[in-house]
């Protein structure tokens, strides 16, 4: 079947969804054109590209892209295409030019896309070619950053990057906050994770907190189970920090809280969140009384959330300092992307225990983001199953509190769901 | 100089080891797989061919025994959903040797005669790992290398390092150690 502006609507409803959302390609066609194609999305941080002509690649939804500074320091995100037949220009992760060069015919380009060059030109001439018309180009897409994290979107009239993200925004600038000189790079490299799932499910986990007690208590059992053996006198272990709070109560969740915003953003925590009760380095203490005193430290270091999505394509862990980057591939298959981040400024422990937040909950060996992906992978299974239609998310329906910019409930409703899916259909029917 | 060649003996116990551990593995088997370890022993698979540090820069996998014995743990618990699956490995290794060949050699060979403890070498080898997991067979290849220690007049695995050939890849779930 194909699509009306009417009945995608209606593969939205207040209390339920479609399952046509997670398993039908042409639905994850339109998405990527609609959502993907108009929302802001995250490409890197700028700490990736520190010099003149470092560049990163990557797919902004299943088109190349290449994030590159220029000698004037500005970045760019453009098209990893060339003019001419439309080779890629650079297809390494990472790296440094002096130009773009193409492997094919050896078109060259500026730093900032502008075609430079093209081999023996006289055969162009009174061909009705022009070298200099942009259309000829590596072609920009629009791109905006916030303390160093850069978006870039294919909408030609997109709403300013700070508008966009709202009060979402805030846990951004807690995540730069918690450094004492304001300022975070990314470090310790990336872990790639490929999902057997649609993109949507990774997502719709986030500030679901239900789930931790059940798809998590056989590695908090675990932890505890051994701990349990050790004596009293032991050193304290990170680890004993990280993992015991994803089994903690429905209760503790619910006092958690969920908040919405305006195009799909969410986070749930805020006065505490299951990372508030980490230990705090002394060493790390000290440089953030003397950056800010003790009242703007204490506010920093007590805004505790846990997952923050900017919808659809970046989630922050700002109390941990790493995030996760959503790339889709198909209607069943998602890579996650896993980033750590420095604290400038503070000691290298605070990036040692990211790096090993990252490995203990986010890597493809971890005992904790393995349950998570069996878990969308059954709910991608079974939703191949016509018993229904329709996936249920009625928690606390009607009890979303309007604040104006924001709406709030408790830690355990499903506002995250119903703040996700308003934004999926106003993109995917407005921007039709 | 003389060149030093270590004993058939001392050779063969070492390739034991590391047949008894890919056995251990093969079944799935961490309970018998964490004795092979010393109690500070550590498994390690970087992310990055070459990486230098497990702690600053990611990992698929570090673990000190703390982790190991909170993974052989929770490989068995009832609950954990994706263990659900069977885990069926078949570890080949070969091209077994050691790491600094005269000297190495040399070190594994004394501590063979004097059956002499906290004598240390550090021995690579290469792997295949056929892995079935959640109806899907994985081939992982790449190298090992393996510190290995006397103690209490047998060779102990005090260092494991995993270097996949396609580490850097967008993997799946690793379900278990390699």
């Amino acid at each position: 079947m194909s699509y009306s502006n009417a009945s995608i609507a209606d593969l939205v409803q207040p209390t339920k969804l479609h399952r046509n959302l997670y398993v039908d390609p042409q639905v994850f066609d339109l998405e990527m054109q609609r959502i993907w194609g108009n929302a802001w999305i995250y490409i890197g941080h700028d700490s990736q590209v520190p010099q003149p002509g470092d560049y990163i690649t990557l797919n902004y939804g299943s088109m190349p892209v290449v994030m590159v500074r220029d000698r004037q320091g500005a970045v760019h995100v453009l098209h990893n295409r060339c003019g001419h037949k439309g080779a890629k220009l650079v297809d390494k992760p990472c790296g440094k030019v002096s130009a773009f060069r193409c492997c094919y015919h050896g078109w060259t380009y500026k730093l900032d896309g502008t075609l430079a060059g093209v081999p023996h030109m006289a055969g162009y001439e009174g061909t009705g070619f022009d070298k200099s018309d942009p259309q000829y180009s590596m072609q920009k897409l629009a791109s905006s950053s916030h303390r160093g994290f850069v978006f870039a979107t294919l909408n030609a009239n997109p709403p300013t990057l700070r508008d966009w993200m709202g009060g979402a925004g805030d846990v951004l600038d807690n995540l730069c906050d918690r450094s004492p000189e304001g300022e975070v790079e990314a470090a310790g490299g990336v872990l790639r994770y490929e999902h057997e799932c649609n993109w949507k499910l990774f997502l719709e986990n986030l500030n679901d907190t239900m789930h931790p007690m059940v798809v998590h208590q056989s590695v908090v059992d675990a932890a505890i189970d051994y701990i349990k053996t050790l004596p009293e006198d032991s050193p304290r272990r990170d680890e004993a920090e990280i993992i015991p709070p994803f089994g903690a109560s429905y209760e503790a969740f619910e006092a958690t809280g969920i908040t919405g915003f305006r195009y799909g953003h969410h986070y749930d925590g805020g006065k505490t969140s299951i990372h508030a009760n980490y230990s705090v380095d002394p060493d790390y203490e000290r440089v953030m009384l003397d950056a800010y005193g003790p009242e703007r430290t204490r506010e920093i270091l007590t805004f505790n959330t846990h997952n923050t999505l900017f919808y659809p394509s970046l989630t922050i862990k700002s109390a941990v300092q790493n995030i996760r980057v959503v790339r889709p591939i198909a209607v069943d298959r998602t890579v996650i992307e896993t980033w750590s981040f420095r604290l400038k400024g503070a000691p290298e422990s605070m990036l040692r225990r990211t790096l090993l937040y990252s490995r203990l909950i986010n890597s493809n060996g971890s005992m904790v983001g393995p349950d998570d992906l069996t878990a969308y992978f059954r709910v991608q299974q079974g939703l191949q199953s016509s018993a229904s239609q329709w996936v249920e998310m009625h928690r606390n329906y009607g009890a979303d509190q309007d604040l104006g910019d924001r709406l709030v409930n408790t830690g355990t409703s499903d506002l995250d769901m119903r703040t996700q899916y308003a934004a999926w259909k106003q993109y995917m029917t407005e921007a039709a | 100089m003389t060149q030093v060649v270590a004993s058939d003996a001392a050779i063969r116990e070492i390739e034991q080891l590391l047949y008894q551990e890919a056995s251990y593995l093969d079944a799935a088997d961490l309970d018998g797989w964490i004795d092979l370890y010393t109690q500070d022993g550590t498994y390690w698979m970087p992310v990055i061919p070459d990486q230098e540090s497990p702690l600053d820069h990611i990992s698929l996998f570090y673990d000190d025994r703390v982790l190991m014995e909170v993974r052989r743990r929770n490989i068995k618990h009832p609950r954990a959903a994706s263990k659900d699956y069977p885990v069926r490995c078949s570890h080949i290794i070969s091209n077994i040797r050691f790491a600094d060949e005269a000297d190495e050699a040399d070190k594994a060979d004394k501590a063979d005669e004097a059956d002499e403890d906290d004598a240390s070498c550090t021995v690579h080898s290469n792997f295949h790992c056929l892995m079935y997991y959640n109806g899907k067979q994985t081939m992982y290849g790449g190298r090992y290398t393996h510190e290995l220690v006397r103690q209490d007049g047998r060779w102990m695995i005090r260092h494991k390092r995993v270097d996949l050939i396609n580490c850097d890849a967008a993997l799946n779930t690793i379900i278990i150690y390699i």
